[in-house]
């Protein structure tokens, strides 16, 4: 048997470590040379972009029309054979510095790229300051050897002293046989000597005190443990102390200062880390990887708009629901909840701004949108509402209310137009339907 | 020993968190930032577009008096709050012939943009902008949006939000002092 730390391995960090930077410049696409299309530049370009009318979305992820006019400009530079620098300058020079997501590396905005990376590299020093001092001090100070032998043997029972005691002394055999076989140099040899000489030392100070045997030498008399170890480590002979002497304070009190520094450095090190891939992967081109924004089929993007002009109308952003509203027009003319719910803002839009033709043309949205679809229950609810307030006309109303309450709708919009629903169906003298929830 | 490493660790996060401060604090706040354009004080980029007529219109590189130009939306409430006051506007300077309003279409249908101009009263050209290219040449992202054009071809105001005709007389006579 033979003590793990005695044979010479490659270090452990210094593969990983190459492991991480391949990955990294793989990752990167640096060594790809396959030519960049034009549309890869665009999508490059773009995810560094700011959308104009957005909050931290780039003109590759939004739908604005903002961003839409962004991309197609975009498009229009690169199609005119404008370098990437040119296009971002043209950009900047329409919207301000503030357009472009990635910070310049100058002036004060120089701090956002220095201080993560000089951070990661003075937590990569410190830890292998660290390290490379707490190697040292393992291998090479039998005094600190000692003084983890006597807090490893802490608790410890008779048996397991006993096999530590085996344990170690194999390990010095160990030592001898390889030093003389050539195998460990003298330097080596001499540390794993000094070390696991005074932990033998610590070990049988230990047994000798648990079997209440207490033998004292010269240098025990006094109370300092911090003699009493080196008393032991100095000799091949084990040097016995006084029972009662405890694991010596400073030491722990060290190892618990390198554990935190270790922490501290670890954890910078990755923040670092992150930085870095995150750095690499905002730069990667479609294509390059697997990873990224799907290809979402029309349909699909259609549906993604309709919802977050919802989440937006339900914020009360109504300018922002209506862009998305007409963008899904664009790409289907015949979708009846755009059109329903364009009409409808266009209808409040009206109102708000008293004005006739808005309200106007909010209504043959909504005309339209019940052509297209007669059982589009959002459609009913909202004509059957501007039919009440603009013609005062409940019975023609209660026809758009019924016809809405017999598409099922969700029960929280049916909550919300309960009020409305109750005053059409007491104004047009028609008991109100038992569906209709209390106001 | 280790009280001064420690003392040493905390002076370089305090200097660390002083720095970050610094910058935070010297950036110019968010509101501030939304009404910077690098335009101000540059030529004005061209002004060319149709108009729901179908007409063209180019408007000269030195116009040779104030041009008041605004991206709108009918459905955008500030629009609509400001909309009579534009309308003033250009009838007092209509009189005097040193300042003319150009409206631009900007996130809206063009049949609502026009019934909402007719019910406005809106006498001047009203461009279509169906590809957005005013809307960035200019750097719009919000509406409304108000830039004003000096005589001499260079913008003199960039206005994010609602204005009244006391704003742009203002704008205007702060320009006019500029360059006297």
């Amino acid at each position: 048997m033979s003590a793990p730390t005695r044979r010479y391995r490659f270090p452990l960090w210094i593969i990983l470590g190459v492991v991480l930077v391949a990955a990294l410049v793989i990752g990167s696409g640096a060594l790809n040379t396959t030519p960049v299309t034009p549309a890869q530049r665009a999508v490059a370009i773009e995810t560094g972009i700011k959308c104009p009318s957005c909050e931290d979305l780039s003109v590759a992820n939004s739908s604005a029309q903002t961003a839409v006019f962004v991309r197609n400009s975009v498009r229009q530079l690169i199609g005119e054979g404008k370098s990437d620098q040119q296009i971002q300058a043209y950009l900047v020079s329409r919207y301000g510095s503030a357009i472009v997501l990635v910070p310049p590396a100058s002036g004060w905005s120089l701090l956002v790229w220095v201080l993560p990376l000089g951070g990661g590299a003075a937590a990569v020093i410190i830890l292998a300051v660290v390290l490379v001092r707490k190697r040292r001090t393992a291998t090479e100070d039998p005094v600190d050897a000692a003084r983890e032998e006597a807090s490893l043997d802490a608790g410890a029972s008779p048996d397991q002293l006993d096999a530590r005691r085996q344990f170690l002394e194999q390990s010095l055999a160990d030592a001898f046989a390889e030093h003389r076989a050539g195998d460990l140099s003298d330097r080596d040899f001499q540390a794993l000597r000094r070390r696991d000489t005074a932990r033998l030392a610590a070990l049988d100070l230990r047994m000798v005190e648990d079997s209440d045997v207490a033998v004292l030498v010269g240098a025990s008399e006094t109370a300092d443990p911090e003699v009493e170890v080196r008393a032991a480590a100095g000799s091949t002979e084990p040097a016995l102390a006084a029972p009662g002497t405890a694991t010596p304070v400073p030491g722990a009190r060290r190892s618990r200062r390198q554990r935190f520094l270790i922490t501290g450095a670890i954890a910078s090190f990755g923040a670092a880390l992150v930085l870095v891939v995150a750095l690499f992967a905002a730069s990667r081109l479609p294509g390059q990887t697997p990873t990224g924004n799907p290809n979402l089929s029309q349909q699909a993007q259609i549906q993604q708009s309709l919802a977050q002009a919802a989440t937006l109308e339900n914020q009360g952003q109504s300018g922002e629901a209506a862009q998305l509203y007409q963008k899904v027009l664009t790409q289907d003319p015949q979708n009846e909840v755009a059109t329903a719910q364009l009409g409808w803002l266009e209808y409040n839009t009206g109102v708000q701004g008293k004005s006739a033709s808005l309200i106007a043309d909010a209504r043959a949205k909504l005309d339209q949108a019940i052509q297209l679809n007669p059982t589009d229950y959002a459609a009913r609810l909202y004509l059957g509402t501007v039919i009440l307030d603009q013609d005062n006309n409940a019975a023609a109303a209660v026809a758009q209310y019924q016809a809405f309450l017999a598409d099922n709708p969700p029960a929280a919009l049916l909550q919300q137009a309960a009020t409305i629903l109750r005053q059409a169906y007491t104004q047009a003298g028609t008991p109100v339907p038992a569906a209709v929830p209390a106001a | 020993m280790g009280s001064h490493r420690a003392r040493w660790i905390g002076i370089t996060v305090l200097v660390v968190a002083a720095g970050l401060i610094a910058v935070l604090a010297s950036r110019p706040s968010a509101s501030v930032a939304s009404v910077q354009s690098p335009l101000v004080g540059h030529p004005a980029p061209a002004i060319t577009g149709t108009t729901f007529a179908g007409s063209d219109v180019s408007v000269p590189t030195a116009p040779g008096h104030f041009v008041v130009l605004n991206f709108f939306a009918s459905w955008c409430v500030p629009c609509q709050q400001e909309g009579p006051s534009l309308v003033a506007f250009q009838f007092e300077h209509q009189q005097a012939g040193d300042a003319s309003m150009i409206s631009v279409v900007f996130g809206d249908t063009l049949s609502a943009a026009r019934s909402y101009q007719t019910t406005l009263g809106v006498n001047w050209p009203t461009l279509t902008d169906a590809q957005g290219k005013l809307a960035l040449a200019y750097g719009v992202s919000d509406r409304p949006t108000t830039f004003v054009i000096a005589p001499d071809g260079r913008v003199a105001a960039y206005i994010v939000g609602a204005v009244t005709a006391k704003d742009l007389d203002r704008v205007i006579a702060a320009a006019k002092a500029t360059h006297a």
